[in-house]
C-alpha cells in the first residue's frame, strides 16, 4: 500500500509540471485553432534562460520564474506579431509547418547561444527529499509541482474573473461574434501566445531543475505535450490539467507495475484507446466541422 | 475579399520558404562537390550528431577529427596533401545519418570516410560504406551486432566490443574477498545495441562469480523520470548497481538516487562518468566519488602521441579532452595508418586488407582486429576519486594503485 501511494505521488507530481507546461499548448488552440509545435522549444528556452540566472547572478531557479515570465510572455508576444499572425486565418498545415519551423529556429538559436552540451540547474534542493520512513517527496518536485498549482489556479483565475479572460473565452467560442462586440480577436491572439510562451518558459524554469536538457530536447516534450493536450480535449485548459495528471501517472505506474520499458510508450496506448472511444479527447467538446462529418 | 485570400496565401508561402530556407541553409555545407586532383585537399566526409540527443558525445568527436586535422597538416599533411574534413550534422537521427553519407559519396565526393558517434548510428552509416566498398573507421559503435553483418570494410577503433568493455570490471569485482565483494546487483540499462551488451557482459561474468541479480529492466530513450526505476532498485536492495547510460539518464538516474536517499555500496555506470567536468557538474563533484565507469582513453596515458594530442586539445579548445575526441582522434590515427600503408587512397580494398593483418599504434594503445574488424585489446576502467577521474585497470596504465572501495557520495 505504502508502494502505491509513493507511486501515486510521484505520478502526480509528474504530471502536475506536465500540466503547467501542457496548459500554454492548449490555451493556444483554443483561442488561435494553432497547434503551436514550437511550444516545446519554448519550454526549453525557459530552461535555458533559468540556467543562465541562476549559474551567473545565482537567482533561484523557481525565484526566476518571476523574470523569466514576463521576459518571454513579450516575447510570445512579439513572435506572434511578426510570425504568426500574417497567417492566423491560414489552413492548419500551414500555421503547423510555421510553428515547426520556428522551433528550429528557436533550437539553433539556443545552440548558437549555450551550446549543444548537457546543460543541467541543481539547486541546494535539488537532491532533496521530505522524507517519513521510506516515503519520500523529492523537495523540486514538490516545489515545481506547488508552482505548477500556483501558476494555473492565476491562470484560471485570469480567464474566469477578468474582463482579459472573458475576452479570450469569448474570441475561442465564436471569433466572429466576439468581432461583433468590440473585441479584437487579433490583439487577444497575441497576449494568449504570450501567456501561452510564458507558461511553456515557466515549466521549463521547473523541468530544468528536475532533468538535464539540451536545444535538441524539445522534440521529446512537444510529443508528449501533444499526446496530453488531445487526451485532455484540444482547447480545454482543464482537459489539459486532466490529461497531464493521467499521462504521469500512466508513465510511473507503467513503469512501476508493467515494465519501464513500456513506460514511455504505454501512455500513449491509453491516448489511442481514449480517442477511438471519445475523439474530442476527455473534455474536449465537439467543434461545429466535428458535427458535420457525422 | 479574393485579393486579400490571395495575399494572404502568397504570405504564408512566402513565410514558410523563407524559414525553409533558412533551415536548409543551417544544414547545408559548403563542400564544392569536387574530388580534386592530387594537389588539391584529400576530403573526408564523416556526418556527426552536433545537435540531437547525442550532440554532446558527436561536438567531441568532431574536435577530435578536426585536432588530427591540424596536426597533420601542421605536420605537411597526408600523402603530402593537406586534409579537409567535410562535417555534416546527422541531428542524432538514423536516417539523416544514412542520407548524409550517400551525399558525401555522391554528391560531395569524398575521397575518404570516417564513422560517427554510437552503434545507433553506426549501424546504418557503415551499411552505406560497405556498399560503395569505402574505408569505414568507426571511433564509437562497440555493439556486437554491428559485426555480425560480414561487412569486410568497418573497423571499429577502440580496444574492444561493448560486450567485453565491463570485463576488467566484472572480473576485478569477482576477484575480492568474499567479505568485501558484492553479493547482489542490479542492471537497469537504457535499451541500446552499445549500452546493453555492455551490461549484459558484465552480469554473465558477476553471475557465475554467484553475484546474484536481484532486478533488471530496460528503459527506452526518451524516458527522463528515474523515480520509480530508482525507487524499484531500491526495493530491491542491492549492493552494486550496474547502470547501462548515456549522458542524460545517467545523471537523471543519480539524481533520483539522491533524492530517494538510496546509496548502494557499489555504483559502475557506462558512458556518462567518462565525461568527465560536464558529469562532475551534472551531479555535483560532491556525488561523484567512487563511481566506476568503463573508458577508452586517459588523458595522462603515456602512449605514443598522447601528450601531443592532448596539448593541441587544449590549445585549440582548452581543457582535458574528453573521451569522446580521444576516440575520433584515435579512429583519425587508424585511418592515417592505413592510407599512409597503401600509399594511395584509390585502393580502400588494400587498406582494409592491410588493418586486418597489421596492428596499429594510436593514443589509446596499440589496436589490432578480426577478419569482421573487432577490436582485440582491453578497455581502461576508471573511479572518480576525489573530483577527478583516476584509472585503475589495467595496472600498466593505472594512475594511482588507491581503488575507493564503493560508491561514496557527498563525502568530498
Amino acid at each position: 500500500m505504502l508502494e502505491f501511494l509513493q507511486y501515486l505521488v510521484l505520478g502526480l507530481l509528474v504530471g502536475g509540471v506536465y500540466a503547467l507546461v501542457a496548459s500554454g499548448l492548449s490555451l493556444v488552440f483554443g483561442v488561435m485553432r494553432i497547434i503551436n509545435i514550437a511550444h516545446g522549444a519554448f519550454l526549453i528556452l525557459g530552461a535555458f534562460l533559468t540556467y543562465t540566472l541562476w549559474s551567473g547572478p545565482g537567482i533561484d531557479p523557481l525565484l526566476s520564474i518571476l523574470i523569466v515570465a514576463p521576459a518571454t510572455f513579450a516575447l510570445g508576444w512579439a513572435l506572434y506579431k511578426v510570425t504568426i499572425e500574417p497567417v492566423r486565418t491560414a489552413p492548419m498545415a500551414s500555421t503547423v509547418l510555421l510553428t515547426f519551423g520556428l522551433a528550429l529556429v528557436i533550437e539553433a538559436t539556443m545552440g548558437v547561444i549555450w551550446g549543444n552540451n548537457a546543460t543541467s540547474i541543481r539547486p541546494p534542493y535539488g537532491s532533496d527529499s521530505f522524507s517519513i520512513g521510506s516515503f519520500y517527496m523529492p523537495k523540486a518536485q514538490v516545489f515545481g509541482g506547488l508552482v505548477a498549482i500556483a501558476v494555473l489556479v492565476a491562470l484560471g483565475l485570469v480567464l474566469t474573473r477578468t474582463w482579459l479572460g472573458r475576452a479570450i473565452r469569448a474570441s475561442a467560442a465564436n471569433p466572429t461574434g466576439a468581432e461583433l462586440v468590440g473585441i479584437k480577436v487579433s490583439s487577444v491572439s497575441a497576449l494568449v501566445f504570450g501567456l501561452g510562451t510564458a507558461a511553456a518558459c515557466t515549466g521549463g524554469a521547473i523541468v530544468g531543475i528536475l532533468y538535464s536538457f539540451v536545444p535538441g530536447t524539445h522534440y521529446t516534450w512537444i510529443a508528449r505535450l501533444l499526446a496530453v493536450v488531445v487526451l485532455g480535449g484540444l482547447g480545454s485548459l482543464n482537459g489539459a490539467i486532466l490529461g497531464a495528471i493521467l499521462f504521469g501517472l500512466a508513465e510511473t505506474f507503467t513503469s512501476a507495475y508493467v515494465s519501464a520499458a513500456w513506460a514511455t510508450a504505454f501512455p500513449y496506448l491509453i491516448v489511442f484507446a481514449v480517442l477511438l472511444i471519445r475523439p474530442q479527447g476527455l473534455l474536449g467538446a465537439r467543434q461545429r466541422e466535428d458535427a458535420s462529418a457525422l | 475579399m479574393v485579393r486579400d485570400s490571395a495575399w494572404r496565401r502568397l504570405q504564408v508561402a512566402a513565410l514558410a520558404g523563407a524559414l525553409a530556407l533558412g533551415v536548409a541553409a543551417c544544414s547545408s555545407d559548403d563542400g564544392d562537390g569536387g574530388g580534386g586532383g592530387s594537389d588539391s585537399p584529400i576530403r573526408i566526409g564523416a556526418s556527426i550528431p552536433l545537435t540531437g540527443q547525442f550532440s554532446q558525445q558527436g561536438k567531441a568527436a568532431e574536435q577530435g577529427y578536426k585536432v588530427w586535422q591540424a596536426m597533420v597538416n601542421d605536420a605537411g599533411g597526408l600523402l603530402d596533401r593537406k586534409v579537409e574534413l567535410v562535417i555534416k550534422d546527422d541531428a542524432s537521427d538514423q536516417n539523416t545519418v544514412v542520407s548524409d553519407y550517400n551525399a558525401l559519396i555522391s554528391k560531395d565526393k569524398v575521397d575518404l570516410l570516417i564513422g560517427t558517434y554510437s552503434s545507433l548510428l553506426n549501424l546504418p552509416a557503415s551499411a552505406v560504406a560497405e556498399k560503395n566498398k569505402m574505408l569505414y573507421i568507426e571511433p564509437a559503435g562497440g555493439a556486437p551486432e554491428i559485426f555480425e553483418r560480414g561487412f569486410k570494410y568497418i573497423f571499429f577503433s577502440q580496444q574492444a566490443t561493448a560486450d567485453k568493455q565491463g570485463k576488467a570490471f566484472a572480473d576485478w569485482i569477482s576477484s575480492l574477498p568474499e567479505d568485501q565483494r558484492p553479493k547482489t546487483a542490479a542492471y537497469p540499462t537504457i535499451d541500446d545495441p552499445f549500452v546493453k551488451p555492455n551490461v549484459d557482459g558484465i552480469r554473465k561474468i558477476l553471475e557465475t562469480a554467484g553475484v546474484k541479480t536481484v532486478y533488471s529492466t530496460t528503459y527506452q530513450v526518451d524516458l527522463n523520470n528515474f523515480d520509480t526505476i530508482v525507487n524499484k532498485v531500491r526495493a530491491a536492495d542491492p549492493d552494486l548497481v550496474v547502470h547501462g547510460a548515456f549522458f542524460d539518464d545517467g545523471v537523471g538516474f543519480i539524481r533520483s538516487m539522491l533524492k530517494a536517499d538510496f546509496t548502494p555500496k557499489w555504483l559502475y555506470q557506462t558512458t556518462a562518468p567518462s565525461l568527465g567536468d560536464e558529469y562532475a557538474k551534472a551531479i555535483g563533484a560532491e556525488n561523484t566519488e567512487g563511481i566506476i565507469f568503463a573508458i577508452s582513453h586517459a588523458p595522462q596515458a603515456e602512449t605514443p602521441g598522447n601528450a601531443e594530442f592532448v596539448k593541441k586539445y587544449e590549445e585549440m579548445f582548452g581543457g582535458l579532452p574528453p573521451e569522446d575526441a580521444a576516440d575520433a582522434y584515435g579512429a583519425a590515427q587508424v585511418l592515417q595508418a592505413a592510407v599512409e600503408a597503401v600509399g594511395n587512397i584509390d585502393d580502400q580494398k588494400a587498406m582494409a586488407d592491410w588493418l586486418r593483418k597489421n596492428s596499429v599504434e594510436t593514443i589509446l594503445g596499440d589496436l589490432k582486429w578480426d577478419d569482421d574488424g573487432r577490436p582485440q585489446g582491453e578497455f581502461l576502467t576508471g573511479q572518480w576519486q576525489n573530483g577527478k577521474v583516476e584509472y585503475i585497470l589495467p595496472a600498466k596504465f593505472a594512475t594511482t594503485d588507491h581503488t575507493v572501495m564503493g560508491w561514496e557520495p557527498g563525502t568530498k
